[in-house]
């Protein structure tokens, strides 16, 4: 059957994306959907949502407002809000009602933006794409948006770090040991794309020499800031201790050659061990890391987006359950989110590796800091 | 790149005006785009000898995201590109949101910055109902939205809605109206009621078509009266009405 999960579960949407990429910015983020719809978002797909105060809303869009496209009133409540909270930008962003009924979310937020003074994003999610996409999206809203004035270089090679987000990398010392793991290599973290840093700094991206690129989320922003700043990037979460001197040495030589890279390699590697699903950066530098520290080859399935450059000449890029089942089918060793194995051969060894973005708050308290404490800490 | 929404009521001759002024224009040497956003289809029928092309949400439909951007495409009579936005089975599903989603297609597959046109012209089914039919004047799509009426109450009432959308929609930073055209079904004092809504609405009538048998001589060629009857008053007309357009668009400003 396609397009539909029977037995596994599915990732977080869009919205989920955009919320989770800005939560930490100031910004004031709506979604603009039915009233309700917001427990998925905030129970499931946030882990700094107890902990963490963020500007996140929803429109509570009733029957009639979406039959009349009575954009007038979504329009003049964030307005209002807008002017009692002041927040430093307010970002506005679809749900399937407003896909249905043809929502141009770019006028939106050049209404809001030229009643409210506060700088508006409008983003056209709509819940058919998954949080990547999402995230995607917001990251290069920011970065269009924010990232405009020359900026001086800094003094040591300088890094930002795009694509950073609690569904790829839940809250348990990932972001915090990315950053440090740069800095005890002589590198400067500018801003990370987007937790542990402020609206202020992101702005400050273009001060950086390179950018790396820890998910598919940070891809399009990467690209923005080449175009704009010349900044190369480079593709690889620093995982392992073998590997993670692999990416610093990368972000080295990008800077140097001024050329884009993939920290992991990309060729066809012939007999595999098993298989590894996940996002495409994460699960190829997870491959990458396994390879080099343990002689596993773990061959990669990616179910969410990814582009071309992301992937492996052998890596497996299917989204649909029974497609899934079928790449699994005589597999002998899985890693994969917990929630995967209904559809794995019974025999075969299955490494749990939670993902927030796919089973939400179930298994968080397991998932492992894989860039603190290596993999180890996984197989 | 200058880009035009044409409007107007139902059966008052958009398609038929708009294909003879891409002809026209395509004459003078201008790469046209013609983009029939109607689940009809039949927007550029007049341009490929009245045959049926295969509709962007036919494609869509059959073939999710498998085609190119060449198959969502036919060239017409001197070249003027010709793409149908198609719709969903009649009486099912949206057609509003079907033109948002066939026109966001043409744009994910490069339409604009492959072809390269001079002029993009969308041809939009009768009236703004809906979200979807208000897509060809937003932002990045046209720049100019000209409304057909003819001197019948029914079609002016029809032209001055649309116009009043265009104006509600100014602060979204949407297209604006550039004026009214004139297509004549010989009614009593048709100058001057369309003279009075083009005041009332702060337009200009930008052209105006004599009712001629040879319209619909032509359409039963399935041509153009570009194409079928090149040398008649007709043909004339339709040409001194793309200069018209050309010149209110570049009063405007060129948005590129």
């Amino acid at each position: 059957m396609k397009q539909t999960a029977r037995i596994i579960s599915t990732y977080a949407a869009d919205v989920s994306g955009v919320c989770s990429a800005l939560y930490e910015l100031g910004g004031m983020t709506v979604m603009h959907d039915a009233s309700g719809c917001n427990s998925t978002y905030n129970t499931h797909d946030e882990p700094r949502w107890y902990d963490m105060d963020s500007m996140v809303y929803i429109s509570a869009l009733s029957e009639m407002e979406a039959v009349m496209g009575d954009d007038e009133k979504l329009v003049g409540d964030i307005v209002s809000v807008a002017k009692e909270l002041n927040p430093k930008f307010i970002a506005v962003a679809g749900t399937p009602i407003p896909m249905v009924i043809g929502t141009d979310f770019a006028a939106v937020a050049s209404m809001i933006e030229k009643r409210s003074g506060i700088p508006t994003m409008g983003f056209s999610t709509n819940g058919m794409h998954s949080y990547l996409s999402g995230a995607s999206m917001a990251f290069a809203g920011l970065a269009r948006r924010f990232c405009l004035g020359e900026t001086e270089k800094t003094e040591a090679l300088g890094a930002n770090i795009l694509g950073l987000t609690p569904l790829d990398f839940s809250v348990n010392g990932s972001a915090q040991d990315i950053k440090a793991l740069l800095e005890q290599n002589g590198i400067e973290v500018v801003s990370s794309w987007a937790m542990g840093s402020s609206l202020e700094q992101l702005e400050r991206a273009g001060a950086a020499h390179v950018n790396l690129v820890v998910s598919y989320a940070g891809l399009e922003t990467a690209k923005l800031l080449k175009e704009r700043f010349g900044t190369p990037y480079v593709a690889g979460v620093p995982v392992g201790r073998e590997f993670s001197s692999l990416v610093v040495q990368r972000l080295y030589s990008a800077a140097r050659t001024e050329e884009n890279a993939v920290a992991y390699p990309k060729k066809a590697r012939g007999h595999f061990d098993g298989v590894i699903i996940g996002e495409s950066v994460m699960a190829h530098s997870l491959a990458a890391a396994a390879l080099l520290e343990q002689g596993k080859n773990l061959r990669v399935l990616c179910p969410l987006e990814a582009e071309k450059e992301l992937l492996g000449a052998d890596s497996l890029h299917v989204h649909d359950e029974t497609d899934i089942a079928e790449c699994l089918a005589g597999e002998r060793l899985i890693v994969a989110d917990p929630l995967y194995k209904p559809i794995c051969p019974k025999d075969a060894v299955f490494v749990p590796l939670a993902h927030e973005a796919f089973s939400g708050r179930i298994f968080r308290r397991d998932i492992p800091d894989l860039i603190g404490r290596g993999l180890n800490s996984l197989f | 790149m200058m880009k035009i929404a044409v409007y107007g009521k139902g059966g008052i001759g958009k398609s038929t005006t708009v294909s003879n002024v891409a002809a026209a224009l395509a004459g003078q040497g201008l790469r046209v785009m013609q983009i029939g956003c109607d689940p009809k289809a039949d927007s550029t029928t007049m341009l490929h000898g009245g045959t049926r092309i295969p509709t962007v949400l036919d494609l869509v439909r059959e073939r999710k995201d498998d085609f190119s951007l060449e198959e969502m495409v036919v060239q017409g009579f001197g070249g003027v590109i010709c793409v149908e936005a198609g719709g969903p089975t009649p009486g099912l599903g949206c057609a509003g949101r079907g033109i948002v989603a066939a026109l966001d297609k043409l744009a994910e597959k490069g339409a604009y910055e492959v072809y390269k046109p001079d002029l993009v012209i969308y041809d939009v089914l009768g009236d703004v109902v809906c979200g979807g039919f208000s897509m060809p004047m937003r932002q990045g799509y046209a720049d100019k939205v000209f409304v057909v009426t003819s001197g019948e109450n029914m079609a002016i009432y029809a032209a001055a809605n649309i116009a009043t959308a265009v104006e509600n929609f100014r602060d979204r930073g949407y297209a604006s109206l550039g004026g009214l055209i004139l297509n004549r079904r010989n009614v009593k004092n048709e100058q001057q009621k369309v003279e009075e809504l083009a005041q009332e609405l702060g337009t200009d009538i930008v052209g105006t078509l004599d009712h001629s048998d040879l319209v619909t001589q032509a359409e039963e060629l399935g041509k153009t009266v570009l194409e079928a009857f090149p040398g008649s008053d007709m043909a004339q007309q339709y040409r001194d009405l793309a200069n018209s357009l050309l010149q209110a668009c570049r009063k405007g400003g060129d948005k590129g």
